[in-house]
């Protein structure tokens, strides 16, 4: 090949690669991997399809890595890359974005198709800076099989109610999961523990995924929220220090303590508590929605509820992924549009017919009952019981969550005491919301 | 030099200069910058100076100063064992590697895996549900100890990073062991000296300048240990097992610190160079 005909080669590559820019140029940074990625997909295509929609508006999607994804987009939009139009952003990591992205409208149905709560998880500082693509809460997974037995046999009612004298000072009765406090849900897991009832016929009664990782925060916080625990109050002032924290984490800490959660659980996330419960040596545990395929497959058996109740009420906690308008977006008007047909109804069932979990208003849900008939429940308990703590989209929510992983973690692990950790807590936290 | 020459040499070297101060000279301008600014994502180019305040504030956070210990303890314990058991290796196996140079091959492989998937696998293999030491010892013993609990988790990701490394040292001990004139052995034999006396007096002995650099290096290493125990435990519980990488990465990214996380690596440095500084002396001493 001689030199002219490289030069050539090479200027008609760049030619094309020049003529694909100019055919995709809305750039969507999505959530690489799994069934969000598929669902982009899916309704992108749907979207790129459409008659009336301009070439140079045509949506073209570009993924990385999750590991370290929302690192890497911190410094991609601090660094007003314009590699993208549109990024992912999450409930916790909006207020961090937030300056490097601009706020949006969505279109009229979006009050409908997604309800206010939903909405509000993508909101910061009163404006919308998302549309709400994908929703994570928490379900009660437990096991039918074993709650029958127990519900059905005296002798493991007496027992039950021995331990939960023992360790709990009261006598309790086994209750069906659908009625279950925090204290039932920790009764219970002892009861199924075999170092305390060498009858069980599970390992343990539970799996707290413990790791100092800040998503294993937003797994228990629905404990302490239950107790009437929040982040702050409506002054201000950081209320984390509080007996609702305190109850729920020293709740927690009994089951470690006593081995009602394996030892290891304290370096346990996703993954592993899944593994955990798949194995059969588990016998409930709180867990994100998006595992109750894997774990149903695992263990047959397997129901989900929503998470116990405190006295202040059931909750879960919320927040979802989005999609939301890169303020350095090189085609902010088509952009734009996408972003409101995303908020639409029609894009909404697309999604999650595609695999997408939405979080759907009750009437949109409806229309999904024979494809998608999870996110019934999903909707329903996000309306429900779904709540954000007072702070939880803040410019430093993630770092929030960082501090409370790193000293919750180091109480349950033994590391330091109670006081200490919730001290500790409140001066990061005092720190990073003032 | 003519300073026709000169201008020559200039020419020549200038793309090199031009292409360091590029790679290095700007990152380094730009910490300092920071280092002594107060820096966040959202000022990044508009760093406002804070004079000292960055390394008061890291001096001043526990964190830190539990960080500086986990990364002293692991890197000190984790350089005597390696080169401990790299040392017996090389003198016990140095007939069969000099018989058979394959097996040298076999004996250097965990070297070969990458920190990071060597963390990941011991994730799995350490699981008490899902990994196979945990399953044969249930299997076999009826218990198993939690490698990733509290209790143990110091020691899991020392003996990780033992076995991992200490193949290092095994090759630089190889190297240096075969490296001692025959001639030196076969008198001492003549001399009737024994084994032991042998590597004790003479063998070891020649060795020492090797044994410290191998030292020297693993102890780096170990200090500045990030990938394998960030993958298998992260930060640990109450921050556990954070190493000063640890906290600079989660500084600097998870909680926005900037300023605060160049600081530390400023200190990560200067605590290095003085350490780099006191070894070369030794060593020069001990050579001189």
């Amino acid at each position: 090949m001689t030199f002219k005909t490289c030069l050539r080669t090479g200027a008609a590559a760049l030619a094309f690669m020049a003529s694909s820019a100019a055919y995709a140029e809305v750039t969507v940074l999505g959530w690489p991997g799994g069934p969000e990625e598929a669902a982009l997909r899916a309704v992108t295509e749907i979207y790129n399809a459409k008659a009336d929609l301009a070439a140079e508006n045509k949506v073209e999607l570009l993924f990385t890595s999750r590991d370290g994804f929302f690192d890497k987009l911190q410094v991609d939009l601090a660094a007003g890359s314009t590699a993208f139009d549109i990024n992912l952003i999450a409930t916790y990591s909006i207020g961090r974005y937030a300056p490097f992205m601009d706020p949006i409208t969505l279109s009229g149905e979006a009050g409908a198709v997604f309800g206010d709560t939903v909405l509000k998880t993508m909101q910061f500082d009163g404006q919308q800076y998302g549309v709400p693509t994908d929703l994570s809460l928490h379900f009660l997974y437990y096991r039918t099989d074993l709650i029958d037995a127990l519900l059905a046999d005296d002798a493991a009612k007496a027992k039950y109610s021995e331990i939960a004298t023992q360790y709990l000072g009261k006598a309790m009765e086994p209750k069906a999961p659908a009625d279950w406090t925090w204290e039932d849900f920790v009764a219970n897991a002892l009861y199924f523990t075999q170092s305390i009832n060498p009858d069980s016929p599970t390992r343990y009664g539970t799996v707290i995924q413990a790791k100092n990782l800040l998503f294993n925060m937003m797994v228990f916080h629905s404990w302490p929220r239950s107790y009437g625990g929040n982040w702050m109050d409506d002054a201000g002032a950081i209320t984390v220090d509080s007996e609702a924290f305190r109850t729920a984490l020293s709740q927690a800490k009994m089951l470690f303590d006593l081995g009602a959660t394996p030892p290891d659980s304290t370096s346990y996330e996703y993954a592993e508590a899944n593994a955990a419960y798949a194995s059969g040596q588990v016998a409930a545990m709180v867990q994100w929605n998006a595992a109750a395929g894997e774990l149903t497959t695992a263990q047959a058996a397997t129901a989900t509820t929503a998470p116990p109740a405190g006295p202040d009420g059931r909750f879960t906690h919320i927040h979802g992924l989005g999609l939301g308008l890169n303020k350095a977006a090189e085609n902010k008007e088509g952009a734009i549009a996408f972003l409101q047909w995303l908020s639409t109804e029609e894009a909404a069932l697309a999604y999650a017919k595609a695999g997408g979990a939405p979080g759907l208003a009750a009437e949109t849900a409806a229309k999904l009952v024979a494809d998608r008939p999870d996110l019934v429940q999903v909707g329903e308990y996000a309306s429900t019981y779904g709540f954000v703590m007072n702070g939880g989209t803040s410019e430093n929510a993630l770092s929030v969550y960082e501090a409370q992983a790193k000293e919750f973690t180091g109480y349950w692990a033994g590391t330091q005491d109670l006081d200490t950790a919730l001290k500790n807590t409140t001066a990061a936290m005092t720190d990073l919301l003032k | 030099m003519t300073p026709g020459r000169s201008f020559e040499n200039a020419i020549l070297a200038g793309p090199l200069v031009l292409f360091l101060l590029a790679i290095l000279g700007f990152p380094t301008v730009l910490s300092l910058v920071y280092g002594f600014s107060e820096t966040s994502f959202q000022t990044l180019t508009t760093p406002q100076f804070s004079g000292l305040r960055n390394f008061r504030d890291v001096t001043a956070d526990p964190t830190f100063w539990q960080a500086a210990w986990f990364s002293l303890r692991f890197g000190a314990i984790t350089a005597i064992l390696q080169c401990g058991l790299g040392l017996a290796l090389a003198v016990y196996l140095a007939p069969l590697t000099q018989r058979h140079g394959w097996t040298v091959a076999i004996l250097i492989i965990p070297m070969i895996v990458a920190p990071a998937m060597m963390g990941l696998m011991y994730r799995l293999v350490l699981h008490e549900f899902a990994g196979p030491v945990p399953h044969y010892l249930y299997s076999w013993l009826g218990w198993s100890p939690s490698f990733l609990g509290p209790a143990n988790v110091f020691k899991t990701v020392i003996v990780a990073e033992t076995l991992q490394w200490t193949p290092f040292a095994f090759l630089l001990f190889l190297t240096a062991y075969q490296s001692i004139p025959q001639d030196l052995r076969e008198a001492a034999a003549v001399d009737g000296t024994r084994p032991w006396r042998l590597f004790w007096k003479i063998e070891l002995p020649l060795m020492m300048p090797t044994v410290f650099v191998a030292l020297f290096i693993r102890f780096i290493d170990g200090f500045r240990v990030f990938d394998n125990i960030y993958t298998l435990v992260g930060a640990g519980p109450g921050g556990s097992t954070t190493s000063m990488s640890i906290y600079i990465y989660e500084t600097f990214l998870r909680r926005g610190e900037i300023g605060k996380a160049i600081a530390a690596a400023i200190l990560l440095f200067i605590t290095a160079f003085v350490i780099l500084s006191v070894a070369q002396r030794l060593l020069w001493g001990r050579s001189a």
